[in-house]
């Protein structure tokens, strides 16, 4: 076999198969087998996309609301079976802190576009604005919230981030399926796979507050939230990571900004239910 | 919760998370017009069914309304689910007639494969592994995606179809008209396209740094 017929045969070959002369080929030319290295690498890689993505909120919430309109989704009263929820008699909430913090998360993420040679430092600009937040009335009843809103966890150095999250959970378990996968036979395979599961850092202290309010206010919206949250900081840190490596790259940065504003926007929709 | 007094009655809420039920109960459910029991399924499923619909149009607002009418379709439909085939392939089925759908809308040639079929001049480069830039080793998430984003819209949809969402091409075959030899050559020049994109990408990066 030749490489001119390896490369007429691949599209019924590449998959997995045990040609004796193709496997023959391959052992004995190193461009063909470098070839077909690179494209089961990339069909490996293609694979993790499956669920790489998740949608925001948002989504559902028109789903549910259009459903509702249509009378699909039916009154409580009427599905047999349904738990009731007497809710107790409201108690003053207040979410005056959210509002700062998404502020402070979108000028991170701002900050982020400005290109630096160096890693990036901690968003000054971040602290800054949230430092002129308006402080708390004392005769408020709200839950005390931030003095001052830092910038989320998901703008610290992916270095520090502890390995959590379903994501780096699904990296590490995903099976190599392919020798050119193989952790052992690729170091460099193998570092990515210890930075993926780095990835997802756990909530900040101002999304454990927000997680916390949300399950007070809107119990039946934690899990939604909590996931949502998850996700976005694990592709905050992601992207941080790449830019890391790679910071002259502005697509990266405008994707960065553009995370840190669905971030936003999780705290605005939970702001809008809320009051 | 603390401030919420709950009656328990029937069956229990589905939003519990201490309250397991499988998702055939789910669909049951929604059936009846239980919200609890639709946001189950759509929290089992959005992942995938979003991420179909982004890998296909590259676009975020755009998949997230496709994502969105999908669901909205399956959920309208489910008094006739039957269970004879797994619920996931039947929404999987769903997502890709929506988008497919929304592509022959704007008129995009991935309606049709022999479209992208390219010129002897313009298929990928015959040439294999003569680059100094190496690619077996690792891949990066983000650039796999660029490069993705980046095919024409034929290779594209048979690469997503194939090598993402795990279609076989007799089945891409049927979704959009075509033959299996096409589906399996298309395939292959939308991998060969994006062996080279993420060279390039590569060895951009290398000049850069």
């Amino acid at each position: 076999m030749t490489c001119t017929d390896v490369q007429q045969a691949l599209p019924d070959l590449i998959d997995g198969s045990e040609d004796a002369e193709f496997q023959s080929h391959l052992k004995s030319c190193p461009l063909c087998a470098e070839l077909v290295a690179d494209l089961n690498l990339i069909v490996g890689e293609a694979r993790e996309l499956a669920e790489s993505e998740e949608p925001p909120a948002r989504v559902w919430v028109q789903i549910s609301n259009q459903l509702r309109s249509e009378g699909i989704i039916r009154d409580t009263e009427t599905v047999p079976g349904r738990p009731v929820l007497v809710p107790a008699p409201a108690r003053r909430w207040n979410a005056w802190w959210l509002a700062p913090v998404a502020a402070a998360v979108i000028a991170a993420g701002a900050y982020q576009l400005i290109p630096r040679k160096t890693a990036a430092e901690p968003p000054q600009v971040a602290q800054q604005q949230a430092g002129h937040v308006a402080q708390p009335d004392a005769n408020q009843q709200a839950t005390q919230g931030p003095e001052v809103a830092h910038p989320p966890q998901g703008t610290q150095s992916a270095a520090t981030a502890k390995p959590s999250g379903q994501l780096a959970q699904d990296r590490a378990s995903a099976p190599a399926s392919n020798p050119a996968q193989s952790a052992a036979g690729h170091p460099q395979l193998a570092g990515n796979a210890r930075i993926e599961r780095e990835i997802s850092p756990p909530p900040s202290a101002e999304d454990q507050r927000f997680l916390t309010q949300v399950s007070e206010r809107t119990p039946g919206m934690r899990t939604t939230y909590e996931s949502q949250l998850r996700a976005v900081n694990g592709e905050i840190s992601e992207t941080q990571l790449y830019i890391q490596r790679h910071p002259g790259d502005q697509d990266a940065r405008q994707h960065l900004l553009e995370v840190y504003q669905q971030k936003t926007m999780l705290y605005q929709m939970a702001l809008d239910h809320i009051q | 919760m603390p401030h919420l007094n709950r009656v328990a009655a029937g069956k229990g809420d589905l939003t519990d998370p201490k309250q397991r039920i499988s998702e055939a109960e789910a669909i049951e459910r929604a059936k009846q017009g239980d919200e609890a029991a639709f946001e189950i399924l759509y929290q089992l499923h959005k992942r995938r069914v979003y991420s179909l619909c982004l890998r296909m149009v590259s676009n975020p607002s755009q998949a997230e309304d496709l994502a969105q009418e999908a669901f909205l379709q399956l959920f309208r439909k489910i008094g006739t689910f039957r269970g004879e085939s797994a619920f996931s392939t039947w929404l999987h089925r769903m997502t890709v007639n929506v988008v497919l759908m929304q592509l022959r809308k704007k008129g995009l040639p991935s309606v049709s494969l022999e479209e992208t079929l390219e010129s002897d001049d313009e298929a990928p480069r015959k040439e294999f592994g003569a680059d100094d830039v190496k690619l077996s080793g690792a891949i990066e998430r983000m650039q796999l995606k660029r490069a993705i984003d980046k095919l024409p819209p034929g290779y594209k949809t048979v690469f997503v179809l194939h090598d993402v969402e795990g279609f076989e091409h007799n089945e891409i075959a049927q979704i959009v008209g075509c033959s299996i030899g096409n589906s399996k050559s298309q395939l292959h020049k939308a991998r060969l396209k994006l062996r080279d994109y993420l060279k390039s990408m590569r060895a951009e990066k290398a000049k850069t740094g």
